[in-house]
């Protein structure tokens, strides 16, 4: 395998690794905080990326776009918590009801995808560049042809992740989601809004889905349901990586979107099944993240 | 009170009554169409085109004064085979109808293709393409079974026969999925039979977002030519510029969409060269054409296939006027023997016989060639 | 008049109308009807199967599984390549794909043993998705989304017709999965389920061996998707990869939800309405998916018991199952309650913590700690708060494992014994929140602690025909319940009782496990002093009946009065063993509790 085929391929891995590890990273602020995750996180993810087309299609000026996409996100996010998360906590009695948020949620991600597919109709479409007109902005790295739209994906990524760490471990909010997620009654006594953090969670994800949408809509063809594919392999990424650690989702991030960029280089029909089945194989034999020392639920 | 609601009641009573008695004056025959509306959107893209094709043939047929009443019942069979075969058990038996154009994947036609041959209800399958649907059922005394379609043997053996001619090193890139396995056996077999062998072979899955490692593989091993059988016929194309790789690219009829064109972009798709039975510089594929566009506007978007969809409904509607009523049987009758077909696309006018039931064969199907951004007859020295 | 006879009798079988369903669809191909409709029919039976096993495994056991459309398809390949490729007979082969599901989903479940909840739902979502691409893609095997066409259907057999073998094939296997579902659901096993599905570590307690019944369900859950879609294949001789997609799944959890999970009759109603749906917007297909997400929504919002939950309380019904008890039986069970607690006092034995030790990163929470207790003691384990308390009852209960020593009961080293198997040795332990199955009756709660007494394949005969179950288990829980003075709650539910009560009530789930050593965490934690009092007398009582108990509490006033012996933790050692007088005025207890004067 040549150079520039080598670089090709890293960098496409990095590429979409770095689109799992945003949509990751909002799965992983949900569950630390609330033990809940958005099982429609790669539907929100597609939701964005339909309302970057439909607003550049419109003629808006980009920032406008990504604005607007951006505090339609952050509603979807609140929304999704009023509706189907916050009043399954009410219903301890039904002891599915642990479990309800799964299938509510997952109800959302269906109804998404019918009103864009309503909206957009069944066929694929294609996003056009972020920064660029047309695809023929490519960047030559050590003799491989990188589209810009590629090199931007991963640069936003790494300062998002950056970003998202200090916001986590440096600053007061973060801080009060970390109080909210040990111990919520406790952080209520400390004067943290509970209330306020469980909610603002949510929007932090639905943001971050939002951006991921953003980056990944002109690399790839978009139609309605390509939320699914996106959930399963996020979630599985911020299970590798532990869902306790952002640090941790980035490194399982970066692997996992190279080995599935190597892996169908190799065989073409199958390729992106192995990476899944690795890392179902991992996950079975170190269950990390949740299970510290057998936690006994009787707390 | 009382009295006014019962009279009220009996004013809609009689009302029913009347209709139910008066019924259609004239004798009303309907017609099920199963499409591929919904799902995978290369399905949904043939699907659409197809139906739109038959609504005009609709149109054009009540304008033209046609006597029998004709009812269209629309199902979308979400690309499902299961969704088929239970929608065509819905039609015989429920909607009862006279007669079935449909579906998008060969899957379903051949799933469904049993019930309605053995309930004696013609079908003219389209737009699906895969080789057998005719023939499966042709010795049947008699066939219920029609199709108005490409056929893909043809439209792969036009392509090899250029392909041999023209190129030293040809490679082929196709999807997992039965549609993209079996024309990559198709191809295989049929270039061994010409004495080549493809340079290079990839596969890749139909909901992929990125050809990129198959267009790269394509590119080391030098392919001058590239067979494109993956649905998503723009994928290829687009990586062809960050790794610096223009080859011609052949494929089937798919190619010749104007949602491809609009992806990839008039440039990139010059000398584009696919499977075809329309010619667009005919005088009835101008009109139709026209026709199309303001009727569905943007909507319309492939010729080929709203085309195909168009002579297909012509097609059964005539044979149904031929007839004049809900007669399964000897519609099935009128349709092989139509003559007279005015098609838009290169069916014949009497495309069927007892022992051919397909409007296009060998030698209506020619290979198409994309340029500057119309997709025009190759020429072939 | 016999046990057997009393309760219920030929007149009150409410499996009649599992005839009246078996009839109907013997007749459905003989009616003057459409054709279509026996083809409706056939889809709601095989359908309905698969629903009844993920009814079994999310509604009873609480396991998610967004995945059953992956066992669904393994049945379906199984039967469709067996019958086609090596000419199988047809019932052959739906059994062998039965199998094959039924294997994937034994492999599935040992997985789950390591998940649960959310990890679980997304690796049975991963599963789904993996099985749905092999069967897209490996063109060869499977014929991908073309699929495999000319399977095998049934034949014809003199007058009825191949359509009507099938609808009946299908509808007597619906008819013996319901049958089965219903008696998981009234008997020992639904119980164990609901244990797990409340907390697996309370179900471990009262001796059931989780692993084997996850695993178990899974599997038993998947035969039942399996053999849904092997006779689907059948019913039109085709298969193709489009029918195992994710929307399957989704659609047979729609299917339960709508029916009510975890009730009897859910998966029948949820896919009879389901089906409905399917029908109803084959019409206005677009808005498809809207339609079922908001059904998920509404359901699980406004009513999570779903429509056979609302069937109840319009036909207000109140809880009627077989465990309704006659008055004789009440009266009846004053005699047995020597019976019942006769073995205790034989039963009991010692109980030895020997020279524990456990860390949690770095800090000692229990230091090398021993507590010897004698047959029949009533032994206190008091010390401040975060004095290592619950940790040591933790080690003894099998839920943490210690660093170094040993548990030794009545001399045995069962150390490496693991919860379930603690309990089934007489370890009994109650919760200090309270573990008990809500859903279910007081009765219900108090026969989780029992052993059977009848083989299951006898107590299933038992049942079909009508007759009454469990009776000699049932005559010791009522009799445990009369013991404790709570007999008249026997039909209701845990949630309306007192807090009181629901203690009395785990507590009469303890004595119901035949303990040899009773472990009460905390038993009057949280009550006023009037129940305080209740609980000290049966604790009293059960003392008397030689019952060696070790409790952990901090209410003072009880512990002094109960207890024989007395050891005190602090910071993780013990600090003081004795009698009550003596601990009361051990200087270091004073001093652990109240600090030294000088400090204050």
């Amino acid at each position: 395998m040549t150079v520039a085929n080598l670089v090709q391929i890293i960098s496409s891995g990095l590429a979409m690794g770095s689109i799992y590890i945003l949509v990751a990273l909002g799965l992983y602020i949900t569950h630390l905080t609330v033990h809940k995750v958005n099982f429609g996180q790669g539907d929100f993810l597609m939701v964005a990326t339909f309302l970057m087309l439909g607003t550049r299609a419109a003629g808006l000026p980009l920032l406008v776009c990504i604005v607007l996409t951006l505090i339609i996100l952050a509603l979807m996010g609140w929304l999704l918590d009023v509706i189907a998360i916050r009043p399954l906590d009410r219903k301890k009695s039904l002891k599915i009801g642990a479990f309800s948020w799964i299938l509510t949620t997952a109800g959302i991600a269906l109804i998404l995808q019918n009103v864009i597919e309503l909206g957009f109709g069944k066929t694929a479409h294609y996003s056009p560049p972020l920064f660029s007109t047309g695809r023929d902005h490519i960047v030559q790295v050590f003799g491989a042809g990188l589209f810009f739209e590629e090199i931007l994906v991963i640069l936003a990524a790494t300062i998002i992740v950056l970003g998202f760490y200090i916001f986590m471990f440096r600053t007061r909010w973060g801080k009060s989601i970390q109080a909210v997620a040990f111990n919520p009654e406790a952080a209520k006594l400390l004067g943290v809004n509970t209330t306020l953090v469980k909610t603002g969670v949510f929007v932090i994800a639905s943001l971050l889905a939002a951006v991921g949408g953003m980056l990944l809509g002109p690399l790839i063809a978009i139609n309605a349901h390509i939320g699914l594919v996106l959930t399963i392999k996020a979630l599985i990424v911020a299970a590798i990586g532990g869902f306790a650690n952002p640090v941790g989702i980035l490194v399982g991030g970066i692997l996992f979107g190279v080995l599935e960029a190597f892996s169908n280089y190799f065989d073409s029909s199958f390729g992106d099944l192995y990476p899944l089945l690795a890392a179902l194989i991992i996950i079975a034999i170190w269950p990390s993240g949740l299970f510290s020392e057998r936690h006994a639920d009787v707390r | 009170m009382m009295k006014i609601k019962f009279k009220k009641l009996g004013v809609i009573l009689a009302f029913t009554a009347g209709l139910a008695v008066a019924g259609p004056s004239s004798a009303q025959v309907k017609v099920g169409v199963i499409q591929g509306l919904s799902g995978p959107p290369a399905i949904v893209d043939f699907g659409e085109s197809y139906l739109q094709g038959i609504k005009l043939a609709l149109k054009d047929y009540e304008a033209r004064g046609g006597k029998t009443k004709i009812e269209l019942i629309v199902y979308d069979d979400e690309a499902n085979p299961q969704r088929a075969v239970s929608l065509a058990q819905r039609l015989i038996q429920n909607d009862k109808v006279s007669a079935i154009i449909g579906t998008v994947s060969s899957g379903n036609v051949m799933a469904m293709a049993p019930i309605i041959q053995q309930a004696g209800v013609p079908l003219v399958a389209g737009p699906s393409i895969a080789t057998g649907i005719t023939q499966k059922f042709i010795n049947e005394n008699p066939s219920f079974i029609f199709r108005c379609s490409m056929v893909e043997q043809f439209q792969i053996d036009q392509m090899l026969d250029w392909g041999v001619k023209n190129f030293q090193r040809i490679g082929l890139v196709h999807s997992t999925t039965g549609y993209g396995s079996f024309a990559a056996k198709e191809i295989i077999e049929g270039l061994k039979q010409r004495g080549v062998t493809l340079v290079a072979i990839e596969a890749a899955a139909p909901g992929v977002n990125d050809l990129t490692p198959q267009m790269v593989k394509l590119k080391d091993a030098d392919a001058q030519l590239v067979l494109n059988f993956h649905e998503s016929f723009e994928l290829p194309f687009r990586p062809m510029p960050r790794i610096g790789y223009k080859p011609v690219v052949a494929g089937n009829w798919g190619l010749s969409s104007q949602k491809v064109v609009e992806i990839v972009g008039k440039d990139a798709i010059e000398g584009t060269v696919m499977g075809q039975a329309l010619d667009i510089t005919t005088p009835r594929a101008v009109e139709f054409d026209a026709k199309a566009k303001k009727e569905f506007g943007s909507a319309y978007r492939w010729p080929v296939v709203a085309a195909l969809g168009y002579d297909a409904g012509q097609i059964v509607f005539a044979a149904i006027d031929n007839v004049g009523k809900s007669d399964s049987s000897a519609i099935r009758d009128a349709l092989e023997n139509i003559e007279g077909v005015q098609a838009v696309s290169a069916t014949p006018s009497k495309p069927f016989s007892s022992k051919d039931h397909e409007c296009l064969d060998m030698e209506h199907v020619f290979l198409g060639v994309w340029q500057d951004g119309v997709v025009k007859r190759l020429n072939q020295q | 008049m016999s046990d057997e006879q009393s309760a219920t009798g030929w007149h009150n079988y409410n499996k009649i109308k599992y005839v009246f369903g078996l009839v109907f669809v013997l007749a459905l191909p003989w009616l003057p009807i459409n054709q279509f409709y026996i083809f409706i029919a056939q889809t709601f039976c095989y359908t309905a199967i698969a629903v009844i096993g993920l009814n079994l495994l999310l509604g009873l056991s609480g396991q998610m599984s967004l995945g059953q459309a992956g066992f669904y398809a393994l049945g379906a390949y199984g039967s469709a390549l067996t019958s086609l490729h090596f000419g199988w007979p047809i019932m052959l082969s739906i059994v062998f794909g039965t199998m094959v599901a039924a294997f994937g989903g034994l492999v599935v479940g040992t997985y789950a043993l390591r998940t649960r909840g959310l990890y679980l739902a997304m690796t049975t979502l991963a599963f789904g998705y993996v099985i749905d691409i092999l069967a897209q893609r490996w063109v060869d095997l499977t014929g991908g989304t073309m699929g495999l066409i000319g399977i095998s259907q049934f034949e014809g057999f003199g007058p009825v017709s191949g359509a009507a073998m099938l609808l009946y094939v299908s509808g007597l296997s619906l008819l013996i999965a319901q049958l089965i579902s219903d008696y998981i659901n009234e008997t020992r096993i639904g119980r164990g389920l609901r244990a797990i599905r409340e907390s697996e570590v309370f179900a471990a307690s009262v001796g059931i061996q989780t692993h084997i019944w996850k695993t178990l369900i899974f599997s038993f859950s998947a035969a039942l998707a399996g053999l849904g879609g092997a006779l689907f294949v059948h019913q039109s001789g085709y298969v193709g990869s489009d029918a195992f997609t994710v929307r399957l799944s989704i659609a047979l959890l729609i299917a339960i939800v709508l029916g009510g999970l975890g009730s009897k009759s859910g998966p029948i109603i949820g896919t009879l309405i389901l089906l409905g749906i399917v029908e109803l917007i084959a019409g206005v297909h677009k808005y498809g998916l809207i339609i079922y997400g908001s059904i998920l929504l509404v359901v699980l919002l406004a009513f999570p018991k779903g429509a056979s939950g609302i069937l109840e309380s319009i036909l207000g019904l109140i809880r009627k199952k077989d465990t309704m008890v006659a008055a004789s039986d009440i009266d009846n069970a004053s005699e047995d309650i020597y019976f019942a607690l006769n073995d205790l006092e034989q039963q009991s034995t010692s109980i030895t913590v020997q020279e524990v030790s456990k860390s949690y990163s770095g800090v000692k929470a229990v230091d090398n700690v021993t507590v010897e207790i004698k047959k029949g003691e009533v032994h206190g384990l008091i010390g401040p708060n975060g004095a290592g308390k619950s940790t040591v009852i933790n080690m003894i209960a099998g839920i943490y494992v210690p660093d170094n020593g040993k548990i030794l009961l009545g001399g045995k080293d069962i150390s490496g014994y693991s919860v379930a198997k603690r309990a089934q040795s007489g370890l009994v332990r109650t919760f200090q929140n309270l573990q008990l199955i809500e859903g279910v009756s007081v009765l219900d709660n108090v026969l989780l602690g029992i052993q059977p007494q009848r083989s299951e394949l006898k107590c299933f005969f038992y049942w079909l025909l009508g007759r009454p179950t469990e009776i000699p288990e049932k005559k010791r829980a009522l009799s445990i319940l009369r013991f404790l003075g709570i007999l008249h709650l026997v039909d209701r539910l845990p949630s309306e009782l007192p807090y009181g009560h629901r203690k009395l009530l785990e507590l009469a789930r303890a004595i119901a496990q035949g303990p040899r050593v009773l472990l009460l965490d905390e038993p009057v934690a949280g009550m006023n002093s009037q129940e305080a009092q209740e609980i000290a007398s049966v604790i009293t009582r059960l003392r008397d009946r030689g019952v060696t108990i070790l409790l952990v509490e901090h209410n003072m006033e009880f512990v002094m009065s109960i207890c024989d012996q007395i050891s005190v933790l602090n910071f993780g050692q013990l600090i003081a063993k004795g009698t009550p007088p003596e601990i009361q005025s051990n200087a270091d207890v004073i001093k652990a509790y109240f600090g030294t004067g000088k400090e204050s």
